[in-house]
């Protein structure tokens, strides 16, 4: 093959350059390859952890697991097992393993928008370690699952809430009922007439309230007139000249005529001792028994004479003292 | 389109290809192929290739990234899925827009101009000549060439790649460190095993496809008609380009399929 115009313009240097070119290439080739074994963390010690799932929607080889946001551990495996439940193979690096203890929880969520999410809890970080090789069930979110649960329980409660709401609905009718309270309320007679449930009732009801002032007003008059009368029988009975007074008399006359009585039965009790020495000495002397008898009658006259002024005496004290009847004056 | 399609639809054209492709395959991958000769050819067509356009495809790959990179960014952060920003930036932009970029970007540069050249030489009889001086013209020619071919979309993919990965890096979380780890957290997670072999073969199969389709097609041109060579170079580029893309779509039927 001749040399061509073009080639004869070829620098000295071509082989270095090209060579360099191809060093070059290799070298950020090999580097790559190397970061990339480094990224998928093929010279990092791991241990591995098992997660058991019902399902394993979702979840793909490469995925994370996360703790508080952050990447510990990445899914190896996902494999069936005999018995129907999902083995999740993930490798967690040693320098992050302590973020995991024994009791951790794992969970596995499936959100609406973006990839299913594998997290790690850790409630305490002093617990024991998680052992290399630990199996741990994953406890399953999936929002997607939820969302007709949600949605048929939305409906009922939307249903009520039409109902509730509809036209002819109780609470329509409530909030009808209160708002014809409070237009009454606000009317003329205010509360009362929203409590009464009309103008006219509530018009009675202040008729009767002024009734019952009026009756009170004149009430107060009665009672000052009892007063009056009061004081005045009052005065009529303990005044001076009143009845007690006049019963005080009375009481001093009839015990002034109760003295005179006394004195003269104690004449009667002398008349009746002469009587005896009289009837003794009867056998002898007859003739004296004429006089005696005549001044037996005229005794016997005053007394019963006395007596009926007593009795009179009485009667008053009965007139001019009315509230007692029952009371009596015991003679001796 | 009738007109490339004219190209892509002719079935011998096809079978020429494939069989070309085949012998050039072996040819490539048999030491006994790499004389000191060939290794000639094959360094200037790297040199050619990667070496003169380094520094201006870096700029411009660096200049794509970083737009990209901004939108993808800001279009996260607006929607709130931040954490799936860098992600997709790695997911699309590194394994696969830069790829492709490169792909195409050295083929209209080398694979157009191996095409014409081969076309050329067709012309002018000179692969005649080379047979009949005894040299396979497959051998002397073409497969450093197709080497060389592949181990430039190889590099440029590479560097790149490379770049706009730290490119990435600084837009998301600055020039601080305390990214690296998150960082090196998301590069684990998309560059598993399966990818990167994916990414590797894909780079191979495009750096394969830049020179063979164009040297095949050139083949197609005939001796002492001039008027054919830019029938077969346009019909390389079409052929090429029906390639390239079926190339990433395949790969991304296998990786996201």
């Amino acid at each position: 093959m001749e040399p061509e115009p073009g080639f004869t313009l070829l620098p000295k240097s071509l082989g270095v350059k090209v060579g360099m070119l191809i060093a070059f290439t290799i070298t950020i080739a090999a580097a790559f390859v190397l970061y990339v074994l480094f990224a998928r963390g093929v010279f990092e010690a791991t241990q591995r952890l098992t997660l058991l799932a019902d399902n394993a929607e979702g979840v793909s080889l490469g995925m994370d697991l996360t703790f508080s946001g952050f990447p510990i551990g990445r899914v190896r495996r996902i494999a069936l097992r005999e018995d129907g439940k999902v083995r999740i193979d993930i490798d967690v690096p040693n320098k992050e393993a302590h973020w995991l203890r024994a009791t951790s929880v794992f969970t596995l969520e499936l959100p609406l928008v973006g990839g299913a999410k594998i997290r790690a809890y850790t409630a305490n970080l002093k617990d024991t370690p998680l052992a290399d090789g630990a199996e741990r069930p994953v406890l399953r979110g999936d929002t997607a699952e939820e969302i007709p649960r949600m949605v048929a329980s939305l409906r009922a409660v939307l249903e009520n809430v039409d109902q509730i709401t509809g036209s002819g609905s109780s609470l329509q009718e409530s909030l009808k009922s209160a708002r014809t309270v409070t237009e009454r309320m606000a009317g003329k007679y205010g509360v009362l007439g929203g409590m009464l449930g009309g103008e006219d009732n509530a018009r009675k009801v202040i008729a009767s309230i002024d009734r019952a002032n009026a009756l009170l007003a004149s009430l107060n008059g009665v009672a000052l007139k009892m007063d009056t009368v009061l004081s005045k029988a009052d005065q009529r009975v303990l005044g001076p000249g009143g009845v007690v007074d006049e019963t005080q008399k009375a009481v001093a006359q009839a015990q002034a005529i109760l003295g005179e009585v006394r004195e003269r039965l104690k004449t009667v009790d002398e008349i009746l001792a002469n009587a005896q020495a009289a009837s003794a000495s009867a056998r002898s002397a007859t003739a004296n028994v004429a006089a005696a008898t005549t001044d037996l009658a005229a005794l016997r006259a005053e007394v019963e004479a006395s007596l009926r002024k007593i009795a009179s005496l009485i009667d008053e004290i009965n007139r001019k003292w009315p509230f007692e009847r029952g009371t009596k004056i015991k003679l001796p | 389109m009738a007109f490339g399609g004219e190209f892509i639809f002719r079935y011998r054209s096809w079978r020429r290809i494939l069989r070309f492709a085949g012998h050039a395959t072996v040819a490539v991958l048999s030491p006994s192929t790499y004389s000191p000769a060939t290794r000639a050819v094959a360094v200037r067509q790297i040199y050619f290739t990667a070496w003169q356009i380094l520094l201006r495809y870096t700029l411009f790959a660096a200049l794509f990234s970083l737009v990209l990179i901004q939108i993808v960014a800001a279009t996260a952060r607006q929607y709130g899925l931040s954490q799936h920003a860098l992600e997709l930036t790695l997911r699309v932009l590194v394994l696969e827009l830069i790829p492709l970029l490169t792909a195409l970007f050295v083929a209209l540069r080398s694979g157009a101009a191996i095409g014409a050249e081969v076309a050329l030489m067709r012309v002018g009889g000179q692969i005649e000549d080379l047979a009949e001086a005894g040299e396979s013209p497959l051998h002397g020619e073409f497969v450093p060439r197709i080497a060389a071919a592949a181990v430039s979309v190889f590099s440029l993919t590479t560097l790149s790649c490379a770049l706009a990965l730290l490119l990435a890096y600084a837009v998301f979380y600055g020039f601080s460190p305390w990214g690296f780890n998150e960082f090196s957290r998301i590069v684990g997670k998309v560059f598993d095993a399966p990818v990167l072999a994916g990414f590797l073969l894909k780079c191979l199969l495009f750096g394969l496809a830049v020179a063979l389709i164009p040297i095949a097609t050139g083949l197609e041109a005939e001796r002492g008609k001039p008027k054919s060579v830019p029938f077969a170079v346009l019909a390389g580029l079409v052929k090429l380009f029906f390639v390239i893309s079926l190339i990433e779509v395949l790969s991304l039927v296998v990786k996201y399929v």
